[in-house]
């Protein structure tokens, strides 16, 4: 079977080639037949990737672990279902995944184009199997998954990663891949147009819901990615920075400018350079996320391990991707110039650019933060480390200028917004954000970011009520309903418009969560069974610490009653350490989540003492954060509105498979606090709550931990047993009087060469900053260089706006406009 | 299976292509199909001893099997059949449709701008003139489109290339090189109509994008 394998990869590249070589040639000559064949051909590489796929799924499945991919990721005890995940498990199988998912969808965008963008499909089959050829040659000469040992057969797997045994983690990478590849068909689309020469909107047109759909999955797969370290991963949050999370945040901030900046191209024909420009930006982001990912260029949780061979190879195909891309944009650019023509800064083409340079601004931060370490190695020949609070502290404004761009965004009108009507738009959304503040002042809440976000987050909230109220009032008043029989008239007659509010709304819903955290509570205690130890407004009573063992691994669960102020039961926690066999080096650490809609009690157990039958617990309380989930559920909502077709009514919404599984996912995450169960409590002792000196934290938050394992947390929050070594250590050099710079200087020194700070303090570290906002500061010149040129071209044009005389054309004009509707 | 019907619709698509009268006969992919499915059952039965997942994947595997037939079939069949499924291109095909979809855009945006002054987002003022504008180019729009001559006009001419009553024009331009840029800001009114063959063109083109004849 292997060998099969490894021949069907053999084939597949050749058909491949064919079909790139047929169907470019076919289009150069003028001959049908030969494009025929290179679809043709198209078609056959995605039915020989999927017989691969079979064989090495059907590997996986009967354990042939003679293939030394299925040894490394599987083993006989390992649950049918995890099993067959194990195919994207790996490095090998998840780039055939990938080149797998990529056929498929090939296929299917050239079957449903063939007929409408007859002219551009031969360049969408070439490059779409150039990429394919890519990834198979990767297979085949670096990677390939067929492998097989030469002389031993191992009699079993080696396993997957503990860590990766989690129902969100066997599916999140197919939906980031979906994603990922999914944006592959706008650039094949882009391409094909910048070739072929035809560069008006109807590539855009093909490749809309494409972009929309490989958006969507990659929200989710981040959102996956999200759910899958807050419940695994078990240090308290969802969001550590970590270099593989950042590769799918980098082409979900230039698709989602995509998505803005192609409406204003359709409606005003502006900005066509800059589209073609983010489809291939953002299709380089994907393939540079893939190779981050994957070659082991930047350390992380995810990471595969260091391949040199592997980066080279990636770092050709971008390099070539780039020019072949950027190159065809230069050579057509006299084609590409349409006329634009600004008519107002205070207009919602403005608002746009600002959006879009706001996204690619973080997109492009991101990415030289991610880059950091190697960037200054390379340079100083020094690794610095860039940890999650310098991420933080640099995206919480970039979010919050992106949310405040939400609320206005839609509040102005295309062309020109003048001051009496932006008092009469802006008035209520002010009003409700004002109300917040005040409402938060009386609270006395006094985080200020958090009650800026929520602040915000009321005038998004007041714009987009406002848009669906005033909308519904102006249609209800047209066609003479109620309001609303008018609402749905309105979201069924601009899918697109109010699918997108009702995703801003989602939107929002995250940034409450996000703004939750500024509340969250961190504590540390200790507890051995009958004691007690009372964190926030929870009372944590232990009750025992148990072993058992299910035959793939063996587990230390503590059993934990949870008691409110007054003393009730509200129910049992079970945190736990799992020991899976052939992995016991690396136990993963089962949290319990006592999740509500108000905030989650989080509870993970870092270390015990099986003797004592003491345990150490990290009390996490973590207030709104299921408004992060839910949000997600509210914006895939939104989404599947803004896709469905143009000839489906809007309360038709309800019957979406995409909507609905997101809403389902939503739901099911839903919040069923455990049934509170009575039980008889012996006096109980008080446990010690770990008292953390604030001089340690305050030093400890200044170290991004370096063992390897963790996404560089800080040593402050990282659970890990390296850290809290750390911790105990950074105590007893306080204790010896050592100044903070003393210490952080110290363990600088003791690391030679391995960065352990949080943020780069000094020499190089501090310069190179200036790199990404010189270059932010420049897109914002550049951008409003652009919009006083095309302004001042409006006004010279001076164009006449006198209406035109001919009653009969007017007529027809008035007509046209009816029938539109 | 996804890629499984994509596939099966267009090699029906193929098969049917011919003429009608084809349309009940047995075609390729259902022989293919068929294939598979005979395979896949042999699969069941040979691999005997198996875990039941295992004969699964083993038969859906041969079943793929059945796909690539379809797709070689696909790829060498148009190699040996005569090119004669070419077709001419609509020789205005694009002018038009930029033209119409223009205008549409024109439409569109008048109707955003009345929804957008209903809504109170724009001064009445600056509505008049915007409006203005926006419906002098909707006008002009339609009048280059009139002057294009109408759809029938269009067929009529189509239909004559097709049967080769007039000498073809050289139709096949738009796919090779940049021929196919529409300008997205046509003139207003007839300023660019050819007098020979009534494309309208931009106003300050001197020569027919069509029939590349002079302008007066």
């Amino acid at each position: 079977m292997a060998s099969l394998g490894a021949f069907l990869l053999l084939l597949s590249f050749i058909v491949a080639a064919y079909a790139a070589a047929a169907c470019v040639a076919g289009a150069r000559r003028h001959s049908h037949r030969l494009v025929e064949s290179g679809i043709g051909a198209f078609h056959t590489v995605t039915a020989l990737l999927t017989v691969a796929s079979g064989v090495i799924v059907h590997a996986f499945v009967v354990g042939d672990y003679s293939i030394k991919y299925v040894q490394r990721y599987s083993d006989s005890v390992q649950p049918l279902f995890y099993k067959i995940t194990s195919y994207w498990g790996g490095l090998d199988g998840s780039v055939l995944f990938w080149a797998f998912l990529l056929s498929v969808f090939g296929t299917v965008a050239v079957s449903v184009n063939r007929e409408r963008h007859r002219e551009l499909i031969p360049y969408v089959v070439a490059v779409t199997a150039v990429v394919e050829m890519f990834f198979l040659f990767l297979m085949i000469i670096h990677n390939n998954p067929f492998d097989t040992f030469i002389t031993q057969t191992p009699a079993d797997g080696r396993g997957l990663n503990p860590l990766l045994q989690n129902f969100y983690m066997a599916i999140h990478p197919p939906t980031m891949y979906l994603g990922f590849v999914g944006l592959t068909i706008p650039f094949a689309f882009g391409m094909a147009a910048l070739i072929t020469g035809q560069l008006d909107d109807s590539w855009l047109r093909a490749v809309r819901r494409w972009t929309m759909f490989s958006w969507f999955f990659l929200s989710l797969g981040l959102v996956l990615g999200m759910i899958w370290a807050y419940e695994e991963l078990g240090w308290g949050g969802y969001w550590g920075w970590d270099p593989v999370e950042n590769a799918g945040l980098l082409p979900w901030f230039t698709a989602t400018a995509f998505l803005h900046s192609v409406i204003v191209q359709e409606r005003r024909g502006m900005l066509r350079v800059w589209n073609v420009t983010l489809v291939i930006l953002t299709f380089l982001l994907t393939i540079f996320g893939t190779f981050m990912t994957r070659s082991g260029v930047v350390q992380s949780v995810h990471a595969f391990g260091d391949d040199p061979e592997l980066a080279r190879l990636f770092v050709m195909f971008m390099v070539g991707v780039a020019l072949f891309g950027f190159g065809w944009v230069i050579y057509r650019m006299p084609m590409l110039k349409a006329r634009h023509e600004l008519d107002s800064w205070m207009s919602r083409e403005a608002a746009f650019m600002l959006n879009n340079w706001i996204l690619l601004f973080a997109a492009f931060f991101i990415l030289f933060a991610t880059m950091f370490p190697t960037l200054s190695e390379a340079v100083a020949g020094e690794r610095l480390t860039v940890g999650p609070p310098f991420f933080n502290k640099w995206m919480t404004p970039i979010g919050l200028m992106l949310l405040f761009l939400t609320g206005v965004g839609p509040l102005l009108a295309w062309k020109k917004s003048t001051a009496s009507n932006l008092q009469s738009q802006f008035l209520w959304p002010t009003v409700l954000a004002l109300a917040v503040s005040g409402a938060l002042v009386a609270m006395g809440v006094r985080v200020w970011v958090s009650g800026l976000c929520f602040a915000l987050c009321g005038f998004v909230f007041g714009t987009i009520a406002q848009e669906f109220i005033r909308g519904a009032q102006v249609r209800r008043d047209t066609t003479g309903t109620d309001l609303v029989t008018a609402m749905v008239g309105l979201v069924g007659r601009n899918k697109r418009r109010y699918g997108g509010y009702i995703v801003h709304l989602g939107i929002v819903l995250m940034f409450l969560g996000f703004a939750g955290e500024g509340f969250s509570v961190d504590q540390q205690v200790l507890l051995k069974p009958g004691q007690e130890a009372t964190v926030g407004a929870y009372t944590l009573h232990m009750d025992a610490l148990r072993v058992t063992d299910d035959g793939q691994k063996q587990m230390v669960t503590a059993h934990v009653t949870i008691k409110d102020s007054s003393g009730a039961v509200l129910g049992q926690m079970h945190p736990a350490k799992w020991f899976f066999r052939k992995h016991e080096e690396e136990p993963t650490t089962e949290v319990a989540i006592r999740r509500s809609i108000n905030e989650d009690l989080y509870l993970v157990m870092p270390a015990f003492e099986m003797q004592e039958q003491s345990a150490s617990m990290e009390v996490h309380i973590n207030p709104l954060v299921n408004w992060v989930w839910v949000g997600f559920g509210i914006m895939a909502i939104g989404t599947g509105i803004a896709l469905l077709p143009e000839t489906v009514f809007s309360f038709a919404a309800a019957k979406l498979p995409a909507g609905a599984t997101a809403a389902m996912l939503a739901l099911g995450l839903a919040l069923s606090p455990g049934a509170a169960q009575a039980q008889h409590v012996d006096a109980p002792s008080a446990g010690i709550v770990v008292q953390r000196n604030p001089a340690e934290r305050a030093v400890t938050k200044k170290l991004a931990c370096w063992c390897g394992g963790c996404s560089k947390l800080p040593v402050d929050e990282c659970t890990c047993g390296h850290c809290a070594g750390v911790r105990q250590e950074v105590d007893g050099l306080l204790a010896k009087g050592m100044s903070e710079e003393a210490i952080l200087q110290y363990f600088v020194t003791q690391q030679a060469g391995q960065h352990v700070l949080a943020e780069p303090m000094s020499g190089i570290g501090r310069y190179a900053w200036l790199v990404p906002y010189g270059l932010g500061a420049t897109g914002i010149l550049l951008v409003g260089a652009a919009a006083v040129r095309w302004s001042r071209r409006r006004h010279e044009d001076g164009e006449a706006a006198a209406p035109v005389a001919d009653s009969g054309l007017n007529e027809r004009l008035d007509d046209e406009l009816r029938d539109l509707d | 299976m996804s890629s499984a019907t994509s596939t099966k619709a267009v090699a029906a698509r193929t098969a049917a292509a011919p003429g009608p009268a084809e349309t009940t006969a047995f075609k390729p992919w259902q022989f293919f199909v068929l294939a598979g499915m005979f395979g896949a059952t042999a699969t069941v039965i040979v691999a005997t001893g198996q875990s039941p997942a295992g004969i699964v994947t083993l038969s859906l595997t041969v079943l793929a099997g059945s796909l690539v037939a379809i797709g070689a079939y696909e790829t060498l069949v148009p190699l040996v059949s005569p090119d004669a499924t070419h077709a001419p291109k609509l020789i205005q095909g694009r002018t038009r449709a930029a033209l119409e979809r223009e205008k549409t855009l024109a439409l569109r945006a008048i109707k955003e701008l009345e929804f957008d002054h209903a809504m109170g987002k724009i001064a009445d003022a600056d509505f008049q003139d915007v409006r203005d504008r926006l419906r002098a180019r909707a006008i002009g729009l339609i009048q280059q489109l009139d002057a294009g001559g109408g759809y029938r006009t269009v067929i009529d001419r189509e239909l004559e290339v097709r049967l080769g009553r007039k000498p073809a024009r050289p139709a096949d331009a738009g796919t090779g090189g940049g021929t196919a840029a529409i300008d997205t800001d046509p003139a207003p009114a007839a300023a660019g109509v050819c007098a020979s063959c009534g494309v309208g063109n931009d106003a300050d083109a001197r020569f027919c994008k069509n029939c590349g004849s002079k302008l007066a």
